[in-house]
């Protein structure tokens, strides 16, 4: 420390005291931290958070163009995460506490390895953003966050109506599926598309998925974008009950996502009629889906992140219920995987979404007006993609998973929502997907409130592709489209490889080889106590006779 | 080896001896006790089977050993013998019979029970690569090749800045959707991804390997994978579709100025 840092210290402290001691100090200064503890701080951030919140952190970093939802612009002062009210900065450790969680399914990563100094030495350098920092009048107040009183089904009974009565069904849609009205035209105040938080995926949620989360962030709102704070238009007891009610609406257990889809055998014969019902007894498989960023035309930010899957077979064929998640259901225009992308869009990040680009005007989801902003309808239908290899394969290799490879080819059951009915491709990679004319597979597709239940069927022994037989593993991987967000060809969300077992019909039972190993074993043992006994009372019977003979030992 | 195990197995077969342990005991517990030395006494763990194959040898030699004198052979079967004769054992005799076979019976259950598992191919995570290969109509060496960037290092540190920044920029446009900000095979779409991404902060994987190498990796990605590294199931794009062959070099910088490591030196040959 230098003598005049030790002064300037020494000054702000007077100063301090002398604000406390003539009641001038009426409100307290955002924490910033120390000059050193911001510089320590500056060198974190160049190398670990400049490359997308930018050197000046005005959120244009190298990452921003192909990242959605956009970087944090810190100049603006404008924070999501916090414990403070609308419009306010945060707080300091709402700032470490983004910093060491993340956010959930966005570039922003969690940052466990950082230790408690360096996270705090962060928080305290992008203070020096934004001017609001320095405004003493500006110091961030938590907001009073009572804690949380059991959730009951009356709650969530009482959530459901407040959900429905104070407008979050425009954005996030009746059930929670993120398809409200206005889903598809919301953008930030930066004018970058945002999309609603889905929330029946709570493993998804920005600021974080537990029921205090939920609460604080329908108090607080998230400044910047279009989620409003219900600090002052609800009492905390029916936040509670919508926190109530958006909770009850995920898996308390996270998404759960496996690597395998059990296929059961069913009795009656498949009816396409009967929809997801003929489902009922197939165990739900969730698998994760990514951005198509391996092969030119990527996608950075698909809207679906995931996609459930059920299968079962009766003595003819094979069907699959396949169900994801969509904001709108796009059934105009068409779809194909083979429609090319443009270079310059993929060169451009992310595509515009169907947002109305002629209109100007601030689209405010819960302004009083009779007419919802509707978004105009999109260029591309939504479609779904179910991938086979073409033969079952013998040993580990598969085709290459993105459509194949010139050498071992996929079966692609493609389902263009804009029509009535799947048709089938043949990949030999992604540049080279062709329709096949000889396909006999059949579906029927049904959306409703945000969500796309696609069901394919397929003979067991079909004309191409490769056969099913019970007790046989299968690859499979999968592909969705959604049309608002401009995808086709190989702009979408998709898998990796997992497995499809054909479980058989008949499950051997474990009571015969029970049974019989059972009995095998006391059979044995009675076999070697009885010839025990036996050796010994002859043995016994030949020492009362006194014939003396000597004995062999037992056991031998 | 693991000394402390062999020393605890020693320790606790001298205190047999010396509490003159009876014979059954004395004999049970060598067996126990080479199983636990082949399991648990060297570092290097020893397949199951091959274990199986010695513990069927130490069978045979502890039942040569019980048999052989008449007074080992009453001193270990006698007890057994009175045990499934005589009528004050009886009840316990009687428990045990059932128990074996019922403990058998479950075994069966849980061997019949396991949950279905996908089948499992292991693959070659670092394959060996070719010795050249042709990117944008160039022929790279990877056996001889250098990064053609790294001399700059040395010669022109500012020029070898804009390279390593310029790397940095390609990284964050394209890789740290999967290998992550910090580099840690931790990006937002690594729990989507089967094999998971590349860790590159794990301390060992940069030096392990020529700049080459990971030219020839990003270059031409899961496709280019030989067949032991399972091409058909890595998400890892054939960069030299998308990337100018210097952004690939330069990205290649990037990794290792971020983890303040160095490639692993070519190898000369000392004539």
């Amino acid at each position: 420390m230098t003598t005049r840092q030790i002064a300037r210290g020494l000054t702000l402290a007077w100063l301090a005291v002398l604000c406390v001691g003539t009641g001038l100090a009426r409100a307290q200064s955002p924490d910033i931290g120390t000059e050193a503890q911001r510089e320590a701080g500056k060198v974190l951030y160049m190398k670990l958070c400049s490359q997308c919140h930018g050197e000046k952190g005005d959120g244009a970093g190298y990452a921003t163009p192909n990242v959605l939802p956009k970087p944090r612009d810190f100049t603006s002062g404008k924070f999501k995460v916090r414990t403070t009210g609308s419009g306010a900065l945060p707080t300091h450790q709402d700032l470490v506490n983004i910093i060491r969680k993340g956010m959930p399914y966005t570039s922003m990563p969690s940052w466990p390895g950082l230790s408690e100094e360096e996270v705090s030495n962060l928080a305290y350098f992008i203070t020096t953003f934004s001017a609001d920092f320095s405004n003493p009048e500006a110091a961030p107040k938590p907001i009073d966050l009572p804690s949380a009183p059991a959730s009951t089904p009356e709650s969530i009974e009482t959530g459901k109506k407040l959900y429905e009565e104070n407008g979050c069904i425009k954005c996030h849609g009746t059930l929670g599926r993120a398809d409200g009205p206005s889903a598809l035209t919301l953008k930030d105040e930066a004018g970058n598309p945002i999309r609603p938080a889905n929330l029946t995926h709570s493993w998804t949620f920005r600021g974080g998925s537990s029921r205090e989360d939920i609460f604080r962030t329908m108090s607080t709102g998230f400044n910047g974008t279009p989620m409003p704070s219900y600090l002052e238009a609800l009492p905390p007891e029916q936040r509670w009950a919508i926190t109530d009610f958006i909770a009850s609406l995920s898996d308390t257990n996270g998404p759960g996502y496996t690597n395998l889809i059990v296929a059961r055998p069913v009795q009656d014969p498949i009816d396409l009629a009967k929809g997801a019902e003929s489902f009922a007894s197939a165990p739900v498989a969730r698998f994760p889906l990514l951005g198509q960023i391996t092969e030119p035309g990527r996608s950075f930010h698909p809207p679906a992140t995931s996609v459930t899957v059920q299968a079962i077979y009766d003595a003819e064929s094979i069907a699959l219920l396949v169900k994801w998640h969509d904001m709108r259901a796009d059934k105009t225009g068409k779809n194909s995987p083979s429609l090319p992308i443009p270079p310059e869009e993929e060169a451009g990040g992310e595509a515009p979404s169907a947002a109305p680009a002629a209109s100007e005007t601030e689209a405010d989801p819960f302004a009083d007006t009779t007419e919802d902003t509707v978004a105009p309808p999109a260029e591309f239908s939504d479609a779904v993609a179910v991938q086979f290899p073409v033969a079952v394969p013998a040993g580990a290799r598969k085709p290459y998973f993105i459509f194949g490879d010139s050498q071992s080819s996929v079966d692609l059951w493609f389902f263009d929502l804009a029509r009535n009915e799947p048709l089938q491709f043949i990949g030999r990679g992604s540049g080279d997907v062709a329709v096949n004319d000889a396909g006999d597979v059949t579906g029927v597709a049904s959306y409703s409130d945000g969500e796309w239940s696609v069901i394919f069927r397929r003979p067991l022994r079909a004309s191409s592709g490769a056969p099913f037989t019970p007790g046989q593993f299968m690859p499979i991987a999968l592909s969705a489209w959604d049309g608002s967000a401009r995808e086709r060809g190989n702009k979408r969300a998709l898998s990796v490889w997992y497995s499809l077992y054909m479980e058989p019909e008949t499950v051997p039972s474990a009571a015969g080889p029970m049974i019989r190993t059972a009995l095998i074993i006391f059979g044995l043992e009675l076999a070697i106590i009885g010839w025990v006994r036996s050796r010994l009372r002859s043995q016994a019977r030949n020492e009362i006779r006194g014939e003396g003979r000597p004995q062999p030992a037992m056991g031998s | 080896m693991n000394i402390t195990v062999l020393l605890a197995l020693i320790a606790v077969l001298v205190a047999l001896r010396f509490m003159k342990a009876h014979l059954l005991l004395w004999a049970g517990a060598w067996w126990v006790g080479i199983y636990v030395l082949l399991r648990f006494g060297f570092r290097v763990p020893i397949p199951a089977s091959v274990i199986s194959i010695y513990m069927g040898i130490v069978t045979l030699a502890i039942l040569a050993y019980l048999s052989s004198s008449d007074e080992r052979r009453e001193e270990v079967f006698g007890p057994l013998v009175r045990f499934m004769t005589e009528r004050r054992h009886t009840p316990f005799l009687a428990v045990t019979v059932l128990a074996i076979p019922a403990l058998a019976a479950a075994n069966v259950y849980v061997q019949m029970n396991v949950a279905i598992e996908p089948p499992f191919f292991p693959r070659t995570i670092h394959p060996a690569s070719p010795t050249e290969i042709t990117v944008q109509d160039q022929r790279i060496s990877i056996d001889s090749g250098d990064n053609p960037y790294r001399a700059l290092e040395q010669s022109n540190p500012d020029e070898f800045r804009k390279h390593v920044e310029n790397g940095r920029r390609v990284y964050y446009q394209n890789c740290f959707f999967c290998h992550g900000d910090n580099l840690g095979g931790n990006g937002m779409y690594a729990h989507a991804l089967n094999p998971i991404p590349t860790n590159f902060a794990d301390g060992t994987t940069l030096p392990s390997f020529r700049e080459t190498f990971f030219f020839w990796r990003v270059s031409k990605g899961g496709p280019g994978m030989p067949e032991e590294g399972a091409p058909w199931d890595t998400a890892m794009p054939a960069w030299e579709k998308m990337l100018k062959e210097e952004e690939m070099w330069d990205v290649i910088l990037f990794l290792y100025d971020f983890m303040g490591q160095r490639p692993r030196a070519r190898e000369e040959v000392h004539q």
